[in-house]
């Protein structure tokens, strides 16, 4: 990059807020995929008008940039791949309000999302989307991926929470798309072209997010099956009688495994799933709720319930499903997480296909997700200096992918397309589809500056 | 030094660059920069044992800037043993580049074990050369400051003892029909810093009976000069501190400071080679003990006289996280009659002194001891107990530039109290 470049944007950040060191570069090289590609340049805006000088700036001299939360992705996305500049939202750190009567709350976009979720717990109010990341990312970062997370099958994911947003245009110029409203709309819903584009299409800086009632109380319960397609039915059969719990993780068998062994906890090694479940509502509700879930596990083969009763108890439910990664990691260094999503339905086909496919290349492979969405995270378990290992988890991703997609399912459910599944995105598209997406991202970034080597311009 | 790298993989390999040491890490919270993180740092060693980075002066900036509070080894989902990486780096970078010239002098004068002792001593008399009493008496502020021992003209610290721990009490403490014996190993800080905290120690243990000795030829125990890099320091210090107490028959070793017990206790075992000594280490591992960890095993007495205050208590990262003992202060605490104990937010997330980082990155250190501060007002304790002298002198600091009213004290100090023993 030209040296010229980078006295400009000291100029306009200030030295401290620009590093182009090798040393600092590399710290900004990477996110929770496993390849890594340093920017040229670090850059660090403290306000809207910056993020757009800067973009405008790039756009002069036609360098990417790279739009970066807390790099937690899980698809490559923040991974500056062309060099250029990497833009860190983390400076716009500020919770604007929280509107608790007309239930809405503006946020910057570099605010991380526990912190969010705890001020507005504060307020007497909830915010539902929940990525397993939430300590760490942003809320920018959630909008772009649009995140979701185990509560998103009874409270649906971030895009469901977004009003209105403030975007940098590739351009450098600023607008509101949608607002804060939660019942208006003027012109279509274009707020929600950037729920998801991943920083391909603006740079978000600052959100009206909707909030809604807290929860009064919740009920948390573990179902043991000897078959998964028992746990699967119950699964679908339970919905489809109109409960809708807040979470529904499933787990399988080597998953169970995996854990027991790290954990000692007496978790049931020989059960081919269990179900981990929560209902929230009112105390009434709770119970009745309660009741048709394990009405629905009994009636599909649970050979045991689990009820907890109270917060201590219910924690230690939760204990398994969150020593998953722990757990993971103490078996093999590299874990390549996916999130291919089929209908719910479709689970146990699904979990049968992927089996499979470990056993055709050899992996190591745990299973769990999200089985109330049909969100499942196949998590491969490797090395990545063992090269061979890794062409065979490559080809065993590829065909992942196309089972999920066999299966009516989707290449993300919550973890986005990135540099990592770019490749396979025409898949789901179609041509039609994917030269459509192409033609939108020519339309509102003509000169490729934003986020280049991701989603529709891989 | 290849294979040393080879080393390092293994535990690079682990991390998988999830963020969470992101939450955890005080420095990057105050800091917001992915440089002082665990996985920045990972990853630059993952650079250099790749080839693809040098040991540069640059790289060695940044693994300074770490308060090694392990915070971020705890929160690990994948267990990378960031501590233990991030002392090798300070090793090889500390061999390929040097230290400062100042922390040379400072390190190599820790293995002069009578010079330092003679140092330290007449130190506390010409102390008032260079420092001035901070107001209220509080402590002492650099009348100039000296950039070259990390002290800027606003820090407060305490002033050295005119006559240390070690020289106050005889070299055995015997009690009538001792139920044990004991080795109290002090390290510098409650020697020349806070002795009273030192005699606090040993009253308490003579009051359970128990039979201390304080070996005279012990040493530093080496924590500032291995943090900082410099092995053949520590590595000195770790194996002339093994020989003096492996050669007593004490059937505990009580340390009174977090970073020492750490030391001594784990941190030895990577840095001592030679075999023989190492074994013996680990006989003395088992044995180390922080002090309030020895009471509490050993059954709290409880003819206590009642302290009429709010106490509240700082977790020291080393004795939580270093030394696992984190219930024992507080159930002596909750024992002492008429102390209501006040438990504060974030009690065991790092207070910012780090050792030398406090010197090095002043305002860093202090931006999270406010935290500390802000967390500790807010229980509206009049006394903050902890166990670790480091800890005590930086809160100290803050208090006093706050001009907050609130004693800091030693876990022992207050108990002492409760015991009348002053
Ligand atoms: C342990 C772990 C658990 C996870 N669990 C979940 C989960 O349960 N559910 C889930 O959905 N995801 C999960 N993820 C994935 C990841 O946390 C989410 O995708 C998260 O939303 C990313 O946020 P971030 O701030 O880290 O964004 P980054 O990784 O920094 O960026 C993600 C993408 O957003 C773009 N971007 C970032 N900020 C902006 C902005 N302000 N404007 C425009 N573009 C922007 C980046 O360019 C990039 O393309 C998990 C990841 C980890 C490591
Ligand atoms: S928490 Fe551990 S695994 Fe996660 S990024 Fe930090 S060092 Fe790596
Ligand atoms: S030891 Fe503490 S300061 Fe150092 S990287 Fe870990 S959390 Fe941060």
């Amino acid at each position: 990059m030209e040296q010229q470049v980078i006295t400009e944007l000291k100029q306009l950040l200030g030295r401290q807020y620009v590093m182009d060191r090798l040393e600092d570069r590399i710290c900004y090289s990477f996110d929770a995929t496993f390849r890594d590609f340093p920017p040229d340049v670090v850059v660090k805006p403290g306000s809207v008008e910056e993020v757009a000088a800067i973009v405008k700036l790039a756009g002069q001299y036609n360098i990417p940039v790279t739009a970066r939360g807390a790099a937690t992705g899980l698809s490559g996305g923040s991974v500056p791949v062309r060099g250029g500049i990497s833009l860190v939202l983390t400076r716009l750190n500020r919770i604007i309000e929280i509107d608790a009567a007309n239930r809405v709350a503006v946020v910057e976009a570099g605010v991380i999302t526990e912190d969010f979720v705890n001020a507005v717990n504060k307020a007497g109010l909830f915010y539902p989307p929940d990525p397993a990341s939430a300590k760490t990312s942003t809320i920018g970062g959630n909008i772009a991926e649009c995140a979701g997370g185990p509560r998103g099958v009874k409270y649906g994911i971030t895009r469901d929470y977004v009003l209105g947003l403030e975007v940098v245009l590739p351009d450098g110029s600023i607008i509101e798309a949608g607002n804060r409203f939660d019942s208006e709309m003027a012109g279509p819903d274009w707020g929600m072209l950037f729920v998801g584009s991943e920083g391909t299409l603006g740079i978000v800086t600052k959100a009206y997010l909707r909030l809604v009632d807290k929860p009064q109380a919740k009920q948390t319960l573990l179902a043991i099956f000897n078959s998964l397609d028992d746990a699967a039915r119950t699964v679908s059969g339970m919905i489809a009688a109109g409960t809708i719990p807040t979470t529904l993780e499933i787990m399988d068998n080597q998953t169970i495994c995996a854990v027991e062994d790290y954990l000692q906890a007496g978790l049931p090694v020989k059960a081919e799933a269990i179900l981990l479940i929560e209902v929230d509502g009112n105390a009434v509700s709770i119970s009745t709720q309660a009741e048709h879930v394990m009405k629905a596990c009994r009636q599909w083969g649970a050979t045991e319930i689990q009820v907890a009763s109270t917060p201590a108890d219910s924690d230690k439910l939760w204990r398994a499903r969150k020593a998953i990664s722990p757990a993971c990691g103490k078996i093999n260094p590299t874990k390549i997480s996916e999130d291919a999503t089929v209908p719910r339905s479709q689970i146990p086909a699904m979990v049968r296909r992927l089996r499979e496919i470990a056993q055709k290349y050899d992996l190591k492979m745990v299973i769990f997700g999200h089985a109330g969405d049909g969100n499942l995270h196949p998590n491969i378990l490797s090395n990545k200096h063992n090269h061979q290992e890794m062409e065979r988890v490559e080809q065993a991703v590829e065909e992942l992918f196309k089972a999920a997609l066999d299966l009516g399912g989707t290449l993300s459910g919550e973890h986005g397309i990135g540099y990592m599944k770019a490749p396979f995105l025409k898949w789901e598209t179609g041509e039609t589809g994917f030269a459509a997406g192409q033609k939108l991202k020519a339309a509102v970034d003509p000169q490729g500056v934003l986020n280049p080597g991701k989603l529709f311009t891989a | 030094m290849d294979n040393k790298y080879d080393e390092w993989q293994q535990q690079l390999v682990k991390c998988i660059r999830c963020g969470t040491c992101r939450s955890v890490c005080p420095v990057f919270q105050a800091s917001d920069n992915e440089n002082t993180t665990a996985r920045g740092k990972v990853k630059l060693l993952e650079a250099v044992s790749e080839g693809k980075l040098a040991l540069t002066p640059e790289l060695q900036t940044r693994m300074s800037k770490c308060l090694l509070c392990k915070a971020c080894v705890t929160g690990c989902p994948s267990g990378v043993k960031t501590d233990e990486l991030f002392l090798s780096a300070r090793r090889v970078l500390a061999a390929a580049n040097g230290l400062p010239l100042a922390k040379r002098l400072a390190f190599t004068g820790l293995t002069y074990r009578r010079l330092f002792d003679l140092g330290l001593r007449t130190g506390a008399v010409f102390q008032n050369i260079v420092f001035k009493d901070a107001p209220d008496g509080i402590g002492k502020m650099a009348r100039v400051s000296l950039p070259g021992a990390g002290l800027s003209q606003r820090r407060i610290i305490p002033p050295l003892a005119t006559v240390p721990l070690r020289a106050r009490l005889p070299e055995t403490s015997r009690v009538v029909s001792p139920q044990a014996r004991v080795a109290f190993y002090t390290g510098c800080m409650l020697n020349y810093v806070y002795p009273a905290a030192g005699e606090a120690i040993v009253k308490l243990l003579k009051a359970h009976n128990v039979e201390v000795v304080l070996p005279s030829r012990q040493s530093c125990c080496g924590t500032p000069a291995f943090t900082a890099g410099d092995y053949r320091v520590g590595r000195y210090l770790a194996e002339e501190n093994v020989k003096i107490l492996a050669a007593g028959n004490y059937d505990a070793v009580i340390t009174g400071c977090a970073s020492c017990g750490a030391a001594l206790k784990h941190e030895y075992g990577f840095i001592i080679e030679d075999p023989e000594l190492k074994k013996a280490w680990q006989l003395l591992a088992g044995k180390v003990q922080d002090i309030t960890q020895f009471i509490a095993d050993t059954g709290i007495k409880q003819d206590l006289r009642a302290v009429k205050a709010k106490i509240t208590y700082h977790d020291p990262c080393h004795l939580v996280r270093g030394m696992g003992v984190a219930k024992e202060p507080r159930q002596l605490l909750a024992a002492i009659p008429g102390a209501e104990f006040v438990e504060m937010k974030d009690a065991a997330k790092c207070c910012g002194a780090g050792g030398t980082f406090s010197m090095t990155y002043y305002d860093v250190a202090r931006t999270i001891n406010d935290w500390k501060l802000d967390n500790a007002a807010a229980t509206g304790a009049a006394i903050l107990a902890t166990g670790c002298s480091a800890c005590r002198m930086h809160i100290a600091d803050g208090l006093g530039q706050r001009r907050s009213p609130m004693q800091v004290v030693h876990t022992a100090e207050i108990m002492a109290r409760a015991y009348g023993l002053e």
